[in-house]
C-alpha cells in the first residue's frame, strides 16, 4: 500500500507519455532561448521589470516548494527575501565585496534562519507554522527599521557594485537573475527525482511508511523549510541586485502574502514556466495597475480565493441544491 | 532601580496589561472558536474586524452618515455577520477537504476586505472613541479609568455569555461535539455546517467587539486592527489554539508580557517579541501552556 502510493506520488510530477516529453522540453528550451534573446529587442523599463520578475519568480518557487514538498503555507517568506537582499547590500557597504560572494552567503544565511525558524514547530501541524510566519512577516519591518545602523533605516541602502565590470547594468541584472532562476528550476527538477526529494515527498504522503524507513516527519519538515528559506533568500539577493536598492518599503506585511498569491496562481508548480507565471503576476500587476493601487489587494484576494476553490473543490456540482448525493 | 520603585511600576503595568490582555483574549476566542469547529485558521479575522470598526466610524462620525454610536454598532455587527456568512460560504466547498487550502482562502478573503477598507475609507488615520463617561480613580498605586471598567465589564459579559451558550445550550453541546469528533457527529446526523456557521458568526462578533475596544487606546487605520490581531494569534498559540479558556488566559498573559517588554526593554520591537513568544511556546509547550492533557492535532 505504502510502496504503491509512493510510486504513484513519484510519477505525479513526471510527464508520463514518452511522446510528450520532447515537446515539453522543447517548449521550455524555446522559452529560455526567447528570454535570452529578448534584450536584443527590448530595453530599459521592460528589462528592469523582467529582471525583478525573475527574482520574484524564484521567491514564488521557494513558497511553492514549501507547499509541494511540505504541505505547509508561509506568509512570511518576505523575511527571508529581505534577509537575502540586505545581505547583498550590507556586504557591499561594510566589506565592499560584490554579489559574487554575497549571493552564496545570502543562501547560507537564509538556510540558517529557516532552520532556526522551523525548528520550534517541527512536531506540529502546518497551521502553527502558518501562524508563526504571520508573526515573522509583521516583525520584519520593525527589525529593518530598528537596526538602523546596519540596514539604513527608512531610507535603506544602495547596491552599486557590478558582478562583471564593463557590461551594462541592465544586462547584468537581467542575465544573472535569469541564469540563477533557470539553474534553480533545473536543480529542482533533478531534486524531484533524487533520493532526498523522494524521501521528503514520502514523509508527507506516507508519514508512517517514511518513519519505518528512518525518515521522521519532523526532520522532513525542518529540512524542507530550510531549503525553501535558502531559495527565498537567494531570490532576495537577486531582487536587491536587480533593483539596485533595498528599503523597508519593499518588505511590508503584504509582500509575504503576495508571494503566496504568486505561488497559488501558478498552482504551486515547480517548473520554470509556472514560476514565471507566478513571478509575472506579482511583479507586473502592481506595476501596470499602479493607478488603481487599492484594487490590487482586492484583485489578489479574488485570485487567491478563485484559484484555491477551483483547484481544491473538485466537482462543484455536488454543491448545487439537488446534488447532495454523497 | 530600587525595590520600592519596581513595586511602584509593576502594579500599574500589571493592571494595564490585564486590561489590554482581556481584549487580546476576546480576539483570540474568535480565532479559536473557528479553528475548533472547522479546523481553519481564519486569517481574515483582523481584516473583518477592521472593516467593522471603520463602518462604525463611517456611520457615526458623519463621513458616510451621522447615526448614533449604538445604531452604528448594530449596523456594523449586521455587516460583519453578513461578511462572515459570505466568507464561510466561499470556503464551504473545500472546508472538509483541506485545512490548508481553506486557510489560504481565508487569506484571500482578508485581502479582499483589506482592499475594500482602503477603497471605501482611504488610508486615513482616524480616532474612534467609546461613548462612556470619563472618570478615573486611584486604588493604591493603580489608576483605574472608565475605559478600563468598560473593557472589564464587556469582557466578563462576553466570556460569561459564551460559557452559558457552550455549556448549557443545545448549540453549545453540538459545538463541543463537533470540535471533539466531527466524523462521529456526522454519523449521528448533526449538521456540521450550522455549527461551523455559528462559530464563524461568533468569531466575527468577538473580533469586532475587540477591535472597537482596542481602537480608543491607539487610532484606527487600515493596518492597525489587522496587526493588532497578531496579539490575538499569539494569545491563541499560548493557549494552545484549541482551548477556549486557554485563549482567554493566554490573552491576559500576552497582555502583561507585552506591557513589561515595552516598558523595560523596548516599545519598538513588539512584533518581534511576539514572534519570540510564539516560537518559544511552540517549542516548549506545543499544546499551549494550559493544555497538556488534551493535545492538539499533530
Amino acid at each position: 500500500m505504502a510502496v504503491s502510493d509512493l510510486a504513484h506520488v513519484s510519477k505525479a510530477g513526471v510527464p508520463a507519455r514518452a511522446g510528450h516529453v520532447d515537446l515539453a522540453r522543447l517548449s521550455v528550451l524555446a522559452l529560455v532561448a526567447a528570454l535570452l534573446l529578448l534584450p536584443l529587442l527590448a530595453g530599459g523599463f521592460l528589462l528592469y521589470s523582467l529582471s525583478l520578475c525573475f527574482a520574484n519568480a524564484l521567491a514564488v518557487l521557494s513558497v511553492s516548494m514549501l507547499v509541494r514538498y511540505g504541505g505547509e503555507v508561509s506568509i512570511g517568506h518576505s523575511f527571508f527575501v529581505a534577509l537575502g537582499a540586505y545581505t547583498v547590500a550590507i556586504v557591499e557597504h561594510r566589506l565592499g565585496i560584490s554579489i559574487a560572494v554575497s549571493l552564496p552567503l545570502a543562501a547560507l544565511l537564509g538556510a540558517g534562519a529557516g532552520f532556526v525558524f522551523a525548528f520550534p514547530s517541527r512536531r506540529l501541524s502546518g497551521i502553527y507554522l502558518a501562524v508563526a510566519t504571520m508573526a515573522l512577516a509583521l516583525a520584519l519591518p520593525e527589525v529593518l527599521i530598528g537596526f538602523e545602523k546596519f540596514t539604513g533605516g527608512f531610507e535603506g541602502l544602495y547596491i552599486a557594485q557590478d558582478l562583471i565590470p564593463g557590461v551594462s547594468k541592465a544586462l547584468q541584472h537581467y542575465y544573472i537573475a535569469l541564469a540563477v532562476l533557470v539553474a534553480v528550476s533545473l536543480a529542482l527538477a533533478h531534486f524531484r527525482k533524487s533520493a532526498q526529494g523522494l524521501a521528503l515527498l514520502m514523509a508527507q504522503a506516507q508519514p508512517r511508511a517514511a518513519e519505518a524507513m528512518g525518515i521522521t516527519r519532523s526532520w522532513a519538515r525542518v529540512s524542507i523549510f530550510t531549503l525553501s528559506a535558502a531559495l527565498a533568500s537567494l531570490a532576495g539577493a537577486l531582487t536587491g541586485f536587480a533593483s539596485s536598492t533595498v528599503s523597508p518599503n519593499s518588505f511590508t506585511f503584504f509582500s509575504g502574502v503576495f508571494l503566496l498569491v504568486g505561488s497559488v496562481v501558478s498552482l504551486n508548480g515547480l517548473s520554470l514556466s509556472a514560476a514565471l507565471v507566478g513571478g509575472a503576476f506579482i511583479t507586473l500587476v502592481p506595476t501596470y495597475l499602479a493607478k488603481a493601487g487599492d484594487w490590487v489587494p482586492v484583485l489578489y484576494g479574488v485570485a487567491l480565493v478563485v484559484v484555491t476553490l477551483v483547484a481544491n473543490a473538485g466537482d462543484l456540482r455536488r454543491f448545487l441544491p439537488r446534488g447532495r448525493a454523497r | 532601580m530600587s525595590v520600592a520603585g519596581i513595586f511602584r511600576d509593576i502594579l500599574p503595568l500589571l493592571w494595564s496589561g490585564i486590561i489590554s490582555g482581556c481584549l487580546y483574549g476576546v480576539g483570540a476566542l474568535g480565532l479559536v472558536m473557528v479553528f475548533k469547529s472547522s479546523r481553519v485558521v481564519n486569517f481574515s479575522h483582523g481584516n473583518l474586524a477592521c472593516l467593522g470598526a471603520f463602518v462604525v466610524y463611517g456611520l457615526s462620525s458623519g463621513s458616510l452618515l451621522s447615526l448614533s454610536w449604538g445604531s452604528a454598532v448594530a449596523l456594523a455587527l449586521g455587516i460583519a455577520c453578513a461578511v462572515a456568512v459570505a466568507s464561510y460560504a466561499l470556503i464551504a466547498p473545500i472546508v472538509f477537504k483541506s485545512d490548508l487550502a481553506s486557510t489560504i482562502a481565508t487569506l484571500g478573503v482578508g485581502l479582499i476586505l483589506q482592499g475594500a477598507v482602503q477603497l471605501i475609507f482611504g488610508a486615513d488615520i482616524v480616532n474612534l472613541d467609546l461613548p462612556v463617561p470619563r472618570f478615573n480613580f486611584s486604588l493604591g498605586a493603580i489608576r483605574i479609568s472608565s475605559y478600563d471598567l468598560a473593557v472589564l465589564v464587556v469582557t466578563l459579559a462576553i466570556v460569561g455569555g459564551l460559557y452559558v451558550i457552550i455549556e448549557r445550550t443545545k448549540l453549545g453541546v453540538a459545538f463541543r461535539a463537533v470540535s471533539t469528533n466531527p466524523f462521529a457527529c456526522e454519523v449521528c446526523g448533526l449538521n456540521l455546517r450550522s455549527v461551523h456557521l455559528f462559530s464563524w458568526l461568533a468569531g466575527a462578533v468577538l473580533g469586532l467587539v475587540a477591535a472597537l475596544l482596542i481602537v480608543p487606546t491607539t487610532f484606527l487605520s487600515s493596518t492597525t486592527v489587522p496587526s493588532f490581531m497578531l496579539q490575538a494569534f499569539t494569545a491563541a498559540v499560548v493557549g494552545g489554539f484549541s482551548s477556549l479558556p486557554g485563549a482567554a488566559v493566554g490573552g491576559i498573559l500576552v497582555g502583561i508580557a507585552m506591557n513589561m517588554f515595552s516598558f523595560y526593554v523596548s516599545p519598538e520591537f513588539m512584533n518581534t517579541f511576539l514572534l519570540g513568544v510564539i516560537l518559544l511556546t511552540l517549542n516548549f509547550f506545543p499544546n499551549g501552556l494550559l493544555e497538556r492533557a488534551i493535545g492538539g492535532r499533530v
